[in-house]
């Protein structure tokens, strides 16, 4: 019996019961829909990582006491925290030592959750107060729109300039007023806006303009003594990148009196560090994606033997019939284990789909251009074959060994 | 003109098992069916007619004896050569038709030819012409469901027909019918009969049986009488 005519035959058999054939796909559709849907999201939030954590300038990578991501808790977590931070002291210490061998070193401390206030307006308490240097600007991919940057005056004397986000600034400033030169108070301090950052954009849904950059020894001393000092350097090329790593993580052990057993007391990160740590967690929800699909894939599969066999019972004087006229076993065979790779197929192309779809609304969150995940499609596809035909043999095999004689009385 | 039988049967047992105890539905049977017989094969309930019915057809196969298909020894076949000996060699009609109920007429007629492997266009060819046949060219497309009785027996006789069979086997064809209708399908297995075709009837009502012109009776798994009329 020819190939086509088996598929008409299955495609006839399926559509006379069509409630029962749909609610099967569905199962399997579930299953697919839960991967394809997760991957999808995942790569284009993946996308928006590689974009958003991109976030410092070439060759440039920041010294801070704690790593991107802290994973775990109890004693992992402890050694970060018993880290003693990185003073300004410190982090003058080891820009003096690195003298010659960066082309910039630059410091910030922030904080979080802070009010910003303007005439009678004032925004949420969500905006970062960052202290930090002339060098923020560069090494940390904020170019000036409108007005200047700090200068090393700004530092040396703790003025109250003022570089401010450009989200910052569209939120304190609603009427088309100029903001430079306005006084803006955050923590009780005035600052006066000596410029505007051109706007950057959203990281994980996050906008990263919402802030404003103070004076770092002014922000010390009127903000905040403690808290750590993260440290950004840049090297002067790609060719010398790696061996002012090695300079910095030198400088900042002696810098910290590390003896030579101590191991560093202090994080390296570097943009390709962070998306590393990413990928960690990245790694850890697509397994976990594929554990739960692999069992729904599981269930849907029994959901199509069971379903099967029904249909062998339902059928069986069907069978006999076929087998009366001259059906060969294999060809009976064929047409049920076909009809079990339908269903589960069929459940397989849309899980694909409402996957993707899905998943591309993630994209659209993230402004990104739409994901076509073909490799998880062709593994949910030959995944979801392997389904039907080993869940739909059993039933097969079952129709295609039915006694004829018994099979006609239909029992 | 010498004719060799298209069937010979030589002390055909056919023996269950049920429980401890062995049922001889049939036990010792010897008979020959030349080309173009009109038979019809009769006997009380329990008397193994059903069973010789289905050994002829090849859907069981005996215990011990030999069964000769057109030279074939059935009795030795496996499942698959046996299909494509009841694909072949026999056409099937049955008490209840035993139509596909969800497709229409000439998909059913031609379902023999898609195991055979007939292409489609030759399939449908053949399946209007075997319903055209019957009486029932202007039916191709109805269901089963649409027919009456008469009819879709007509149907399964086209069906039955369309591989050209060495023996058409109808199981009790009028069984579910009417007198009137059992009359028109009787006098299209005269007209087959006549056209050249071998039948063998199964049935238990001797006004059917009086069509024929040979009636074989079976008792206790035995013939008992065969009798030319």
């Amino acid at each position: 019996m020819q190939f086509r005519e088996i598929i008409r035959q299955a495609l006839y058999s399926l559509g006379a019961n069509r409630l029962r054939s749909a609610l099967t796909v569905m199962g399997v559709a579930v299953g697919v829909f839960s991967i394809i849907g997760v991957m999808t999201a995942l790569e284009a939030v993946n996308k928006s990582v590689e974009t958003g954590l991109t976030s410092l300038g070439a060759n440039t990578f920041q010294i801070q006491k704690y790593p991107a991501t802290v994973f775990g808790s109890g004693h992992r977590r402890n050694q970060y925290i018993n880290r003693q931070d990185i003073t300004y002291p410190q982090a003058l210490v080891f820009r003096k030592t690195m003298e010659g061998k960066a082309s910039t070193i630059g410091f910030m401390l922030s904080s979080q959750a802070n009010q910003a206030k303007y005439a009678d307006r004032t925004t949420n308490p969500d905006v970062v107060l960052t202290g930090g240097d002339e060098n923020f600007s560069a090494s940390n991919g904020y170019p000036i729109e409108k007005g200047r940057n700090l200068t090393t005056n700004d530092i040396r004397y703790a003025t109250n300039a003022a570089v401010i986000g450009s989200e910052l600034a569209a939120t304190l400033f609603t009427q088309g007023e100029n903001p430079l030169n306005h006084s803006i108070r955050v923590r009780g301090e005035v600052y006066r806006v000596s410029g505007i950052f051109a706007k950057k954009g959203a990281a994980f849904g996050q906008s990263q303009d919402n802030f404003l950059l103070i004076p770092i020894t002014r922000y010390l001393n009127h903000v905040k003594e403690s808290g750590s000092i993260n440290i950004t350097v840049e090297a002067s090329s790609r060719k010398t990148y790696s061996r002012t790593l090695d300079h910095a993580v030198g400088s900042m052990r002696i810098t910290r009196g590390l003896t030579i057993r101590e191991p560093n007391d202090f994080e390296i990160r570097t943009n390709e560090s962070l998306i590393d740590s990413f990928r960690d967690i990245e790694r850890a929800i697509s397994t976990g994606a594929f554990i739960i699909s692999f069992m729904a894939l599981l269930t849907a599969g029994v959901g199509i033997m069971n379903i099967m066999l029904v249909s062998v019972t339902e059928r069986t004087k069907e069978i006999g019939i076929r087998k009366s006229i001259g059906a060969p076993q294999n060809s009976i065979l064929r047409q049920f284990l076909l009809e079990a790779l339908i269903l589960s197929l069929a459940g397989g192309l849309i899980g694909a789909a409402a996957g993707t779809a899905t998943g591309n609304l993630v994209a659209l969150q993230f402004n990104l251009p739409p994901i076509f995940p073909l490799l998880w499609i062709t593994i949910s596809m030959a995944v979801c074959s392997a389904i039907g035909i080993g869940f739909g043999l059993f039933p097969a095999w079952k129709a295609a060994n039915l006694n004829p004689v018994e099979a006609l009385k239909g029992k | 003109m010498e004719t060799s039988p298209v069937i010979t049967m030589r002390d055909l047992k056919r023996h269950y098992s049920m429980g401890e105890e062995t049922v001889k539905a049939l036990d010792g049977v010897d008979l020959e069916f030349l080309k173009n017989d009109y038979a019809a094969i009769m006997g009380p309930s329990g008397s193994g007619k059903s069973t010789l019915m289905n050994i002829i057809g090849c859907l069981d196969t005996p215990t011990s004896g030999t069964y000769i298909l057109n030279g074939q020894n059935v009795a030795e076949m496996d499942d698959d050569e046996l299909a494509r000996v009841r694909n072949r060699e026999i056409g099937f009609v049955f008490q209840t038709f035993n139509l596909l109920p969800r497709i229409n007429c000439l998909r059913n007629v031609e379902l023999p030819l898609i195991y055979a492997g007939v292409n489609p266009r030759e399939r449908e060819e053949r399946a209007t012409e075997a319903l055209n046949r019957v009486g029932l060219g202007d039916r191709i497309t109805h269901k089963p469901t649409e027919l009456s009785g008469g009819q879709i027996q007509r149907v399964a006789i086209a069906r039955a027909l369309i591989n050209n069979p060495s023996i058409i086997l109808a199981d009790e064809p009028t069984g579910n019918l009417d007198t009137a209708t059992s009359q028109d399908i009787m006098e299209i297995f005269s007209d087959l009969s006549k056209a050249g075709n071998t039948i063998i009837l199964i049935t238990h009502e001797e006004d059917i049986a009086l069509y024929t012109r040979r009636i074989i009776r079976l008792r206790d798994g035995r013939i008992e009488s065969d009798k030319k009329q």
